[in-house]
Parts: C-alpha cells; structure tokens; sequence
C-alpha cells in the first residue's frame, strides 16, 4: 500500500528519471535491493525457500516424484520448473491456466538451471528403462513488486540446494524418510538488466519496470560459464550493451551466490 | 478523551448515540464495522478506519490521473473502485494521457460512480499515495498541517481527498518523508507542532 | 500398514498423539499485513499449516455481466502449493479445491456488508505452502484477517476451527495423523463469535447425534478461541506504529 502505485500510470516521468540516473528508491541504477532467503517454508517439500527481493517476495518448493523415463534417455531422471503468478500477488495477476509470462519465466529459469549440468541427471536414476526420480520445482510468486525473474531463480536454485532424496524400499517411498541431499554441482543463477530510457538498470521495482524498452537475462555459474540467455520486450539492444549486462549478470551472480 | 483500538464487531456503545461513519447498530447497540481507532466519549459513535479505499462525496477535491479519452470526455483514475468521468463541455484544453490534474467531484451515482469538474492540469510534479483515511490529518484543522507541511518543505502542494498528493518544487523526499510520518503517527495528538519539528530538525 | 494403524493409541489418559488434550488447539501465529501490493493480507501458521492470504478489492466486477447492482460479489480461491502435501498435488485446481472456495466465499459474505459497494467484486486467494489437516478452517480464519486489514466493513471476524471423530472421542482440531484414523469423522466448522452465528459447516463420517451436540459445543469454544487470536494480531497490526514511536521517544 506504500509504493507509488498511481506512478505506474506516468511512464514518461519514470524514463526522465532513470534517464537522469536517479531511482524513486536512492538506489544506483546497478544496484539490487536487500535479498533475503528464509529456508525451509514447507515441511511437506523435499527442499523449499522464501526469497524477499526488496518486497518483491517468492517461493519455490520441490517435489520428488517416481516417474518413467524417456525412452532415449533410459537411465536419466529429469527436473521440470513450474511457475505461477499467484493472483495474491498483484492486482494484475488472475487465477487460472498458465499465461504467457508464467510459461517464459519458467522455461528461462528452467533452461539456467538445467543448461548448467549442475544435477547429474544419472544420478536420480533408480531402476534402468522402469524408474528414475522427477525433480518438480514450483515456483509461486508472493508479491510482486517488479524483477520476478530474478526472484524466481534464487528462489529456485535455493530449494533445489535444500532438497533431500526420499528414501525408497519395495519401490515405494518411504515417507518422511530421506537418502541424503540432491548433489548439485553448480549454483547457475539468473541476473537481469533492464534497459529504461536508454539506461541499463539493475533490479527494477514494479513502478520502474512499466517503464521498460526491454530487457536481458543471463544466467551464469560460479565457473564463468554462461548457461541460458532471455531477451524480452519490445525495444532493442546494441552489442555493447549486452556485453555489459553479461558483465552485470556475472558480478550480482556472484554477489547473490555468496547468501545462498 | 478515551480512544480505543476496534475491530469489526467490537461494541462502541450500549447507549444511544448519534451514528457517524464506521458504525453499524445491532438490538440497539452500537459496533464498529472495521479495523480502526473508536473515540468513546465522543457524543457521536464513530471509527476511523486504519485502511479504506476512497469513497467519493460531492464537493471532494481529488487528485487525479487521466487514463483514457473517450468521444465525449475523459476518465480520470482517483484511487477508487472505479475510474470517475469528467464531460468535454467543462474543459478547454485538451488533456494528454498521464497527465496529472485536480478536480472536485460533481455528482456521485447509486453504485458511487463520480463526475468530477473544475478540472485543473497540474504540470510537473510527482504524485504521492496515501490512504484516503488519513487525509484529514494531512490537511489538518483549517488546514494548519497542510501549512505546516507547505512551509517545512517548501513544495507546492495539493492534497486530495482520495488520497493522491500532488507536490512540485521544493524538498520532494522530504515531503514523503513527513506523510510517512503522519500516516504512522496519525492516531498521536499535538500531531502538527510534532511535524514542525520534525520539517525544522531534517531541513537541509 | 495396517496392523501398525491398529496400534496407534489416539487418545490415552486424555491426551493426544502429539501431546495435545481433548479440547486444545495446535500452536497458531498470525502476522498481518505482509503482502505490500494487496488491499489486506496475513500470513497464518496453524501448527504445521502455512498459509497467505490476500484480498484485492472491492473492484469493479468484470466481465460486466457478472456485476451486480445491488451488492458485492465475493470471489474466494482456496489454492494449494503442489509441495505443500506429502505426495505433490496437480497444479490444476481439482474440485476439492474448488467445493473449499465456494463454502469460504459464502462463509465470508454473512459477515460483510456487500450492499455498500454495488457492481465491485472483493477477491480473497488463499494459498497453501505447507499442510498437516484443517487448511479449509485456517485459510478462512486467515482470509478474514485479511479482510478486516483490507477496511472492508464487517459484521464480525469469522472465526474457524475443526473438529471431530477419533477413536470414539469428540476431539479438537485434528491433524493429519488423526484425520488419517481408521473411523475419523471431520467437521470444519466457522461461525461469527458474536452472535454464535454458523457460516460454514460440513462433515464427513459416521456420527451419533450426541456426538454432534458434543462436537458443536466444542466447535463454537474453539472458534471463540481463535477469534481471540485473530483480535489480538489485528490489534497488534495497529498499534505497532503507536509502540515504535514510544519505543523512539523512551530513547531520546
């Protein structure tokens, strides 16, 4: 009820102030909002996190489930990302199927996360061509105050670094019973720069984002590697501005890394 | 004075009294109908609401936001659960979509759909939000904390009573400062020498 | 699996598998307001229950067709996370979910005053994150705080709570263990504590009518019980501006 909502209606004075280097909130137009992660929110997942990006707010949970594999891949389990703008959220969001921007926001984490080989697939291999554990990672927004991208991917990568493996005996699972954690071998993350008013800004709130020309996701690992890239919206950007958002997307990498 | 913090169906009073906003009666005793701060002495039973969306009444001065231009006028977002209309017979100028602009509300209709008239097109400034409930205390008593906030800041300033603010020139941070200050603090006495001080200590 | 059910004591010289008594609820927190875009919100913990609720409104009802010009409509979506239950649940709303929302939504209009806002809809989304038995009674007792955060003028604040059936014993508040009893009867139950009015009420099992008198008579204590913890985070919410600025003034 505090932010500026009515501003969402004035998006030129949004790109005039962005474009004079100045935010509503003092920060540096490269500059993210406190992070949160609050581990643990359900018992009854496997691994879950509550990520607080400034009031942008988001939770993920994963579930661990017996499934069949894919015939080309007998000996491989999988991950499957989901998201869902929860109408609690804004009052733009409403219940119902999927939307557009449900789907790509789960597909761009999703691709960071698995491009980065950081879950050996093998592994979650139980019985050859019959039973391999399927990885479903939901995530659901809690408020959004803008940059759910972002969000979504911590919150993500956090639950899957908390998940345990349930324990299986007489192929069934044992409930409350676990093998041991889900090994990842890289922390992949997504950082996005956002281009208003001809500025490249980090970490929009809800207000600044209306005022967007477009934007450009990348994720990255702690090994320099780049794993999935996502530009969106209508405008454009030049080769050297997306070397620049890259350059941005390792350092915040790196920084948010560091709170995992 | 004795005020007491109410929620929805807390009794105000058992005695007859006049019946302000806020209240509804119940086998003849009074209750609050929201989460808010009750004045029990008070010879009228009435709540002021922590929260509240705006409701207009004819003769309200709002600030506005123009949305979209229709064939025969234009309507303007005032913070309500619908968007209010003002007719072109009553402006000159065109008005630009996003622009900001000040009005008095004309008429109200059985399911609170507003025209608004006297319309006004402030430029430049910013609008800053607050709750509709907290509106008189802005203002103030013949409009002493509007003064008081005018003089501390050195903004121009127009508050509407649906709780949009529209302030231009002078110390804007400071400005949303002091409103920070009074929606936390609006249920305190002595509330405007409160704000003068506080305008005089962080004036730069 | 079953030999082991058989061996579960329900409840033994008067308490419970987790140590609860007869008449005793499970631990409930209640934060309100924690949700910045909202109208209202409050997050509610109801021992291993999580719950957010929100409500955005009133607003226009759209599509118009829907409005109605006498009152408001009130749009409750009960919701849970997919990995908010042991086995994870299908992201589609199934009908358990969608039967929940119409009895909440319904439970909740007795209390508001709808005539005061014609052709608007209030929207309440309930979402569960984590579950143990008795989220229908939790969202609702949550979904009434967030509505009363909102400013949306009310009667009174429904209160709601289980009860019911376990080893031939009227018990309140039941969790999944007990819920998962062999002849477990459950009975979600919300009134409005004032007037001792029932909103909501629904039962499945086999049940004597004495069981009943004594189930109700418990049902309504244990709602008045909640109803107290409801007031008290609604207050709090309040009155933490007021202790921040005692709290700033003792400094000086």
């Amino acid at each position: 009820m505090q932010s500026d909502a009515s501003l969402e209606l004035r998006t030129d004075r949004i790109r005039e102030m962005i474009t004079q280097g100045n935010r509503f909130d003092s920060r540096k137009l490269d500059e993210y909002r406190k992070i949160e992660i609050i581990k643990n929110i359900s018992e009854n997942a496997e691994g879950s996190a509550r990520v607080k990006l400034g009031k942008t707010d988001v939770v993920a949970g994963v579930k661990l489930i017996v499934g069949t594999p894919y015939p080309d891949n007998p000996d491989e389990g999988t991950i499957s990302i989901g998201a869902e703008f929860l109408p609690i959220a804004s009052p733009f969001f409403e219940a119902g199927p999927p939307k557009i921007g449900e789907t790509e926001l789960a597909r761009v984490v999703d691709r960071g996360i698995r491009e980065s080989k950081c879950i050996d697939f093998k592994k979650l291999c139980i019985t050859e061509n019959e039973k391999v554990w399927i990885a479903f990672v939901d995530i659901y927004t809690i408020n959004d105050d803008g940059n759910l991208f972002d969000a979504s991917s911590i919150a993500a990568l956090s639950a899957l670094l908390e998940a345990k493996v349930p324990k299986i005996e007489d192929d069934k699972i044992v409930k409350g019973e676990y093998t041991g954690k889900l090994h990842l071998a890289r922390k992949p993350l997504l950082c996005t720069t956002y281009k208003i008013g001809g500025k490249l800004v980090s970490d929009p709130t809800f207000v600044e984002a209306q005022g967007m020309d477009a934007r450009f996701s990348v994720a990255t690992t702690e090994d320099n590697y780049l794993t999935a890239f996502q530009k969106g919206g209508s405008g454009s950007f030049s080769p050297k501005e997306i070397d620049e958002c890259i350059d941005l997307s390792f350092r915040h990498g790196k920084a948010i890394r560091n709170l995992l | 004075m004795s005020k007491k913090v109410v929620i929805p169906g807390d009794l105000i009073s058992e005695e007859r009294k006049k019946i302000g906003s806020h209240v509804f009666v119940e086998d003849g005793k009074i209750y609050s109908d929201s989460l808010g701060l009750a004045n029990t002495d008070s010879p009228i039973a009435s709540v002021v609401p922590l929260h509240g969306k705006y409701m207009p009444q004819i003769q309200d001065v709002i600030v506005g936001i123009v949305t979209q231009e229709t064939f025969g006028g234009y309507i303007i977002a005032i913070n309500s659960f619908y968007s209010s209309f003002v007719s072109k017979e009553f402006i000159r100028e065109r008005l630009q979509k996003g622009a900001i602009v000040s009005g008095k509300i004309m008429s109200v209709n059985e399911i609170n759909e507003a025209e608004v008239g006297h319309v006004h097109v402030l430029f430049g400034g910013e609008i800053i939000r607050t709750s509709p409930v907290k509106v008189p205390r802005m203002i103030g008593k013949n409009a002493s904390m509007l003064e008081v906030l005018k003089k501390g800041t050195g903004a121009n300033l127009m508050i509407g009573r649906n709780g949009w603010i529209w302030a231009k020139g002078g110390d804007i941070k400071l400005v949303v400062a002091a409103i920070r200050k009074i929606e936390k603090e609006a249920h305190l006495s002595d509330l405007t020498n409160k704000m003068e001080a506080f305008l005089k200590e962080n004036k730069k | 699996m079953n030999v082991k059910e058989k061996e579960i004591e329900y409840v033994k010289n008067g308490k419970r598998v987790d140590g609860r008594k007869i008449d005793e609820l499970r631990p409930i927190k209640i934060d309100v307001g924690v949700i910045d875009r909202a109208d209202g919100s409050c997050y509610l913990e109801w021992g291993q229950n999580k719950i957010m609720a929100a409500v955005y409104g009133p607003r226009e009802a759209l599509p118009k067709h829907i409005q109605n010009p006498y009152r408001a409509l009130v749009n409750y979506h009960y919701r849970m996370a997919t990995f908010s239950v042991p086995d994870r649940k299908s992201p589609k709303p199934g009908r358990r979910e969608m039967e929940i929302s119409k009895v909440s939504g319904e439970a909740l209009e007795k209390a508001i005053f709808l005539e005061k806002y014609p052709n608007t809809t209030i929207d309440v989304f309930v979402e569960i994150l984590d579950s143990n038995a008795g989220t229908r009674v939790a969202g609702l007792a949550a979904a009434s705080v967030a509505l009363a955060d909102a400013g949306i003028p009310m009667k009174d604040i429904v209160a709601a709570v289980g009860v019911g059936k376990i080893a031939g014993e009227v018990v309140l508040d039941l969790n999944k263990t007990e819920e998962d009893a062999p002849d477990a009867v459950d009975i979600p139950i919300a009134i409005l504590p004032r007037t001792e009015e029932i909103v909501l009420l629904q039962m499945d099992g086999l049940l004597k009518l004495d069981e009943w008198k004594k189930a109700l008579k418990m049902g309504i204590e244990g709602c008045k019980k909640v109803y107290e913890l409801q007031k008290t985070a609604l207050r709090k919410a309040y009155l933490e501006a007021e202790k921040e600025e005692k709290v700033k003034e003792n400094a000086k």
